[in-house]
């Protein structure tokens, strides 16, 4: 069977009036927009809580079984750690601290905010952020500490490395504490700035963490490296046999996963931005209705003419998704580059990690074929109407 | 008994025994209800295959309404429908639509597209088919070539007239060359020499290809290209009188002294609504003391005036030229005298209700017809 030949009518249509054309692409270009921030302030929220995670240098990691999130807190026994270096396959265990609420910054003429603090000991090979392995003989100086450059600006972060370096009157947690370097980290939704310290340092910050214990006695994170030639599962199946319940045993992977979770599931932040994207989907169907809508009524009589002539209901439903299809394409890649520029923007801003990747964009694009279907799917009942007796 | 009597003067030529449109008994109505009006009552009209019919009325006495309904535009209602051999009548929409293509439509707004060049909206048309690409390219420059198109083929609408759009649109309405042509003042947007023009193709596919055109019009212009013109008033086929018919009627009717005191338009009233009437010899047209109905004139051949009583008597011999039964209609009373056809005759007829419209509208013509009745009593 020979493909007859066929006009272009949607597209031509379309691109006739360049002016109504350009409208169009803002309005549902608003709408692209609108999707891609929500689901970039999802994924701000996943990728930059995981940040510091992804950037521990770990095959396996330990922690509290009630920390069901970082937030939340809570801490095991730096036993665990020993009875975990003893398990068959476990090359290190080296514990990571973390304080998310009580430290508090004050840079010199300033006020005082909550920052939070990363402490490790020096010789331990736990994080891989950039600029920190280099700087590890600094840190063992004591009351030092290194800054986190994407902390907020009202943490007053030098910017070279010279006026860091000069800096005097600077206090955390009412002690007084001198900034020995940088390194880049950033920012989530719980803590707006970074200091990493050693565990001694971390010691003298906050003695009193462990309620008259060791403060360095009770762990946020364990990093256990896995050596040479053994299997990280079951490495971990076996520490999970030896370690008793109060701890759980996860891989890198699974660790970040189990904190994307919660912030997916059971936290409201999750849901917010997911709804925020419904939203958005559904403005976009909105105006690209009322889009399409108009241009079908403008030709009434020109598509009561086909019809008259012996076009088929069937012409009409394709030329409509068609004209819906066109216009998610064309408006995607203005929404993009709009998107793209406010991605930068926040980033810089907030220091929260807002990442445009292929998958996501992609995400975006087939809503946005699918919000301009809908709304093609709605609005097609107007020219089927096209009652072409009328035409007399 | 006269036979061969049709409501149609002449049958209508037809191919393989089909019309092109063939209506029988044909109503419709619009709205529910308390709100229903019938606007189409009881219609007949057989239009042959390459006759170019116009339909002429007042607005709302339904012609457009017929149109709508040949052309499958509207459902029939009630009545038989057939168009190009097809019943419209309780027809699925898949056949509606089969017969819907075989029609070009020319309505009286143009309705191109305006993203669409004159070629790519007369193309429209055409890819509804298995024309090729070059097939589809050669007719369509024909087409506008020869509607005088040829050098914005590829033109916008927004660069052409109103009289070229419209003859754009008359194009696309022939494109696909169509069997039967449905237009709606497709002339009434266009100069003289374009109407020629449109005029002159269609007199083309009608010759040609068998093409029917059933036009709806008021453009005194081109009236002369119809071969028949229907006339319809408050929903009904008023009168339906083949063109040439009509003319020849009207040349014989001058020559009738009775007749060429009448103004030129009653004239041709009067040839519209006759009706041609063949009797064989020997048979009787009228029988004296029956009601009088029609008023006869002869065109062809004699007839005897006998009066009935104890001894039948022939009064009277006529012939051509000659008119009788205005006796009856003029007074009221029976028919005073039985006529006979001598040999084969061909009468014109017109009815009572027509004969006391055109008396009323020239008292010159009743004067003479008073005058000649009283010269034979």
């Amino acid at each position: 069977m020979t493909r007859r030949v066929q006009t272009p009518l949607a597209w031509r249509n379309l691109t006739h009036e360049w002016r109504r054309l350009l409208i169009a692409l803002c309005g549902i270009g608003f709408a692209v927009v609108l999707m891609f921030m929500e689901t970039g302030f999802e994924n701000a929220l996943f990728d930059s809580t995981i940040k510091v995670f992804e950037d521990l240098n770990a095959d396996i990691v330990i922690s509290s079984k009630a920390q069901y999130a970082l937030l939340a807190g809570e801490t095991f026994s730096r036993r665990r750690l020993y009875q975990a270096r003893g398990c068959s396959g476990v090359e290190g265990a080296y514990p990571v601290y973390f304080e998310l609420y009580r430290g508090v910054w004050k840079p010199p003429n300033s006020k005082g905010n909550p920052i939070r603090v990363l402490a490790f000991d020096p010789r331990d090979p736990v994080f891989e952020i950039r600029g920190v392995a280099e700087q590890h003989d600094a840190l063992k100086r004591p009351r030092t500490a290194l800054i986190d450059t994407k902390s907020k600006s009202k943490h007053n972060v030098p910017e070279t490395l010279d006026e860091l370096l000069v800096l005097h009157g600077t206090e955390l947690s009412a002690q007084s504490i001198r900034l020995v370097g940088m390194f880049e980290l950033g920012t989530d939704f719980i803590s707006d700035g970074n200091l990493i310290m050693s565990s001694s340092n971390f010691a003298r910050f906050f003695p009193n963490r462990a309620m008259g214990a060791d403060p360095l006695s009770i762990v946020d994170v364990g990093v256990i490296h896995v050596a040479d030639g053994a299997e990280v599962n079951a490495v971990r199946q076996r520490l999970r046999r030896i370690l008793p319940g109060d701890v759980e045993v996860y891989t890198k992977r699974e660790f970040i996963d189990h904190e994307i979770e919660f912030w997916a599931e059971s936290s409201p932040i999750g849901f917010v931005f997911a709804l925020g994207t419904m939203i958005g989907f559904l403005v976009g169907v909105i105006i690209c209705y009322q889009i399409i809508y108009s241009e079908l009524a403008d030709h009434m009589a020109e598509f009561a003419t086909l019809k008259a002539m012996g076009y088929r209901n069937r012409y009409f439903i394709v030329f409509v998704l068609r004209e819906s299809f066109y216009l998610s394409v064309l408006s995607f890649v203005p929404g993009l580059l709009v998107s793209l520029a406010l991605y930068e923007g926040l980033a810089r801003n907030t220091g929260l990690l807002m990442i445009l990747n292929f998958e996501r964009a992609l995400l975006v694009f087939l809503l946005t074929i699918a919000m301009c279907i809908v709304s093609g799917c709605l609005a097609m009942n107007k020219v089927l109407a096209a009652d072409p007796a009328d035409l007399f | 008994m006269p036979s061969n009597a049709t409501p149609t003067a002449t049958a209508p030529p037809s191919d393989n025994g089909h019309y092109a449109i063939s209506i029988d008994g044909l109503q419709h109505s619009f709205g529910e209800g308390a709100l229903r009006k019938q606007v189409l009552f009881d219609n007949r009209l057989d239009v042959g295959r390459g006759e170019i019919v116009i339909v002429t009325g007042p607005s709302g006495s339904g012609k457009t309404t017929l149109l709508t309904l040949i052309g499958t535009l509207r459902t029939v209602q009630e009545g038989s429908l057939e168009v190009l051999g097809q019943e419209l009548h309780g027809a699925s929409p898949k056949k509606l639509v089969d017969v819907r293509r075989q029609i070009g439509f020319i309505f009286q707004a143009h309705n191109l597209f305006e993203s669409l060049s004159a070629f790519q909206n007369v193309r429209m048309a055409m890819e509804l088919f298995d024309f090729t690409r070059g097939q589809m390219k050669d007719r369509i420059v024909q087409l506008l070539t020869r509607l005088g198109l040829g050098h914005r083929v590829h033109y916008k609408p927004g660069a052409l007239s109103g009289g070229q759009k419209q003859r754009v649109a008359i194009a696309r309405g022939l494109a696909h060359h169509p069997k039967l042509i449905l237009a709606d003042e497709p002339t009434a947007a266009l100069d003289e020499k374009s109407g020629r023009d449109v005029v002159g193709m269609f007199q083309e596919v009608a010759e040609r290809e068998k093409c029917t055109i059933l036009m709806v019009t008021h453009d005194n212009r081109i009236l002369d290209v119809a071969d028949r013109i229907v006339n319809m008033v408050d929903g009904r086929i008023k009168s339906n009188v083949v063109v040439e018919e009509s003319s020849l009627i009207c040349e014989f009717l001058k020559q009738c002294p009775v007749f060429v005191q009448l103004t030129p338009r009653t004239l041709t009233h009067v040839a519209d609504q006759m009706v041609l009437e063949k009797h064989s010899a020997g048979t009787m047209v009228i029988r004296q003391g029956d009601p009088g109905e029609k008023f006869y004139l002869i065109r062809d051949g004699m007839v005897d005036v006998v009066v009935d009583g104890t001894a039948p008597r022939t009064v009277a011999t006529l012939g051509k030229g000659d008119f009788f039964g205005e006796a009856a209609l003029l007074t009221g009373e029976p028919r005073n005298a039985t006529v006979m056809a001598k040999e084969d005759v061909q009468l014109y007829a017109l009815g009572n209700e027509e004969f006391q419209a055109v008396i009323a509208e020239s008292a010159s013509f009743e004067e003479e017809l008073r005058k000649a009745l009283f010269e034979r009593q």
